[in-house]
């Protein structure tokens, strides 16, 4: 193998590469514009819908609103967030009807001397029926929770007092829960997640139209037999068009990471100002430095396969179509990373694919274990060496270079 | 320059089982010659100029290139090629000038002499226009002048050529046929296979007829067409062959 020819290779093919307008759209574009547009979309879409049904009025039916306390009634009448339509005759089905179909948001059912029961101390219930599945039914509940909560808060109170009791009584000892995670680890657990499965499967995709176009394409273009009876080795097309897949693929993994991170965190902070707390992933040079060094040689397996599935092809088309087959093998383990529960140790760590999408999920959350580090990027590396040792021995092939 | 001795090649076929593409063919082929491998579809041309040229390997049989065993050494085997064919196409997204410097550093060329000779080559084939425009832009006879200095670089002392008027037109074809022969007239040793008998008797010094991996006769085509008492190659193949 001699350096300076491989050098050749690599760069003529990266050349060619780099002017093919369909690998710069699956190395360039889509990391960086398109997947961070689509997620964007998407949470504007979610956050603007709940909006919305947060600023509408929630309609509530109520049956027995005249067995209702006085100041419960007024606090709910009063209430602005509501709508409030007491209906004292229809039927409780036919109620509830109207919940499913969605006309009112919720009904609640207050039973016959419900205030009576209150008064005397004896215990009763207020039931509400809701659409689990509706957005605005389950606001419409929460609204009434809190109105009723109070209600019943003000209640335990006043009877408290009435029997001189203190109120320390029904307290015998408050449960404080403290969260020891770090922010960046609950958002790595939950953003960061989704991370490794996008920047793998960008991975193979940069990967993916180079190596059709290196392989396949010189078979379809008519070229490969001109390289074969050039002084060139077999080898050396192999590790230099190994390189340029290799690059192409790196490159896409490590943009859609960068492009990834802002748009998953622009779409956390859209959907989590209702809820409090804002999570964002955020990492330093240091986190994307490992990345690099774990996503490196992940590409390199890549590479390896799709040049050696490329080069079986006969045609460009037939090289695509076992490409797109291939491709479940891909998505299939990058999707770990997303199942919770899922643990590294020494057996993950030496599954393919797998492992790279555990550890850079555990590099965005910052809680890297080095030993399982070590382990992947050893196994990666043998794995992908191993591979390409194999395009190469395919690439000497007769019955693949010259296939009928 | 080029002696084939008993060559053969079988080739494993899912479907035909073995199949004897070459079945021990010899001939020789000297400077300054073209020799025509003339036969029909399936005959065993290709596989034939494959192993020349080692993109290929005997499954018996040698064949000594320049001295040089193609078995034995087929690297320095391709650095004395020039090899062209029907089918050899462009890197469309280079220029001419990308593509044939690509190939002139493929066989060790150093810088300077890439460029010397693409200046001697590109004017020679009238290429200066287009060098460097985007071999996807090309008319085709502009196409076919860029695989002509593509496959001469390197100033190879012997040019191997497969079919190399299939399908092109009536002009491009013209520009090859005189290519051919000014690699003749500059000396190097030429073989060149064709399933067309008038182009095999214009162009060819001496022929071989291939027909099922066998070769059924060689020489020149006069002596072939008087050893047989016909007048014309297409009575003298059907003759000669048997059928
Ligand atoms: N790579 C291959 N695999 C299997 N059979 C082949 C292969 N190449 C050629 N053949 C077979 O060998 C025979 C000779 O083919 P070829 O040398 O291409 O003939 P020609 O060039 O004279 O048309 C044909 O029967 C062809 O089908
Ligand atoms: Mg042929």
């Amino acid at each position: 193998m001699r350096i300076r020819t491989v050098e050749t290779i690599f760069k003529k093919e990266m050349t060619d590469t780099l002017r093919d307008r369909r690998t710069l759209i699956f190395m360039l574009a889509v990391p960086i514009a398109a997947i961070p547009l689509l997620l964007i979309v998407i949470s504007n879409l979610m956050t603007g819908q709940i909006e919305k049904e947060m600023e509408r009025t929630s309609m509530v039916l109520v049956q027995g609103m005249e067995f209702l306390p006085d100041d419960l009634r007024g606090d709910l009448n009063g209430a602005e967030s509501f709508t409030i339509e007491p209906d004292a005759n229809s039927d409780l089905n036919d109620m509830i009807e109207r919940v499913k179909s969605g006309e009112v948001d919720a009904l609640m059912v207050v039973p016959r001397s419900f205030d009576k029961a209150i008064a005397l101390e004896s215990p009763t219930e207020i039931e509400i029926f809701y659409d689990e599945a509706e957005i605005r039914s389950g606001f419409a509940v929460d609204r009434l929770d809190s109105i009723l909560a109070s209600f019943r808060k003000a209640t335990i109170s006043a009877r408290l007092q009435q029997h001189e009791i203190s109120e320390d009584v029904i307290k015998p000892f408050d449960i404080t829960s403290r969260n020891v995670a770090s922010m960046k680890k609950v958002a790595g657990e939950t953003l960061g997640a989704m991370l490794p499965y996008l920047i793998i499967i960008m991975c193979f995709m940069g990967a993916m139209y180079p190596a059709i176009d290196l392989a396949a394409g010189e078979k379809e273009r008519g070229t490969l037999e001109t390289l074969l009876v050039s002084p060139a080795s077999r080898g050396e097309f192999v590790v230099g068009k190994y390189l340029v897949i290799l690059s192409t693929g790196t490159v896409a993994a490590l943009l859609s990471m960068v492009s990834l991170t802002f748009s998953l965190n622009y779409m956390a902070s859209g959907i989590m100002k209702f809820t409090g707390e804002i999570l964002s992933i955020d990492f330093d040079l240091a986190t994307v430095i490992l990345v690099f060094m774990i996503v490196l040689p992940l590409a390199g397996i890549f590479s390896a396969i799709l040049l050696s599935v490329s080069i079986f092809a006969r045609s460009f088309k037939e090289a695509q179509s076992y490409i797109t087959a291939l491709n479940m093998f891909i998505i299939l383990p990058a999707f770990v990373s997303l199942l919770p529960g899922v643990e590294l140790d020494y057996k993950i760590a030496l599954i393919p694919v797998v492992n790279v999408s555990m550890i850079i999920k555990e590099a965005v959350s910052g809680s890297v274990q080095w030993n399982y580090v070590i382990a992947t990027f050893v196994s990666t590396n043998v794995l992908a060496a191993a591979l390409l040792y194999l395009a190469k021995k395919w690439f000497e092939r007769e019955s693949v270079l010259f296939r009928m | 320059m080029i002696q084939a001795k008993d060559l053969s090649k079988t080739f494993k076929d899912k479907k035909r089982g073995t199949v004897k593409a070459v079945d021990g063919i010899s001939f020789e082929c000297k400077a300054g010659e073209i020799f025509g491998l003339l036969g029909p579809n399936g005959a065993g041309k290709t596989t034939t100029l494959r192993m020349l040229s080692t993109s290929l390997k005997p499954t018996s049989g040698t064949a000594m290139i320049n001295g040089v065993d193609v078995a034995e050494e087929p690297e320095k085997v391709r650095g004395q090629i020039g090899f062209l064919s029907g089918n050899t196409g462009l890197y469309g997204r280079l220029t001419a000038r990308e593509m044939v410097t690509y190939f002139g550093k493929l066989y060790g060329m150093s810088a300077s002499d890439i460029k010397l000779r693409i200046d001697k080559l590109f004017s020679m084939l009238d290429m200066q226009e287009f060098a460097d425009g985007r071999n996807e832009k090309l008319s085709s006879g502009m196409k076919q002048k860029v695989s002509i200095a593509r496959s001469v670089i390197h100033d190879p002392p012997i040019m191997v050529f497969d079919e190399p008027t299939t399908g092109l037109d009536v002009m491009s074809s013209r520009t090859i046929v005189q290519f051919i022969r000014k690699c003749r007239d500059d000396g190097k040793c030429v073989i060149f296979s064709t399933h067309i008998m008038s182009e095999a008797t214009r162009l060819c010094d001496r022929i071989a007829i291939i027909h099922k991996g066998k070769i059924f006769a060689d020489g020149a085509v006069d002596e072939i067409l008087s050893r047989t008492g016909v007048d014309n190659l297409e009575d003298a193949f059907i003759k000669i062959v048997g059928e």
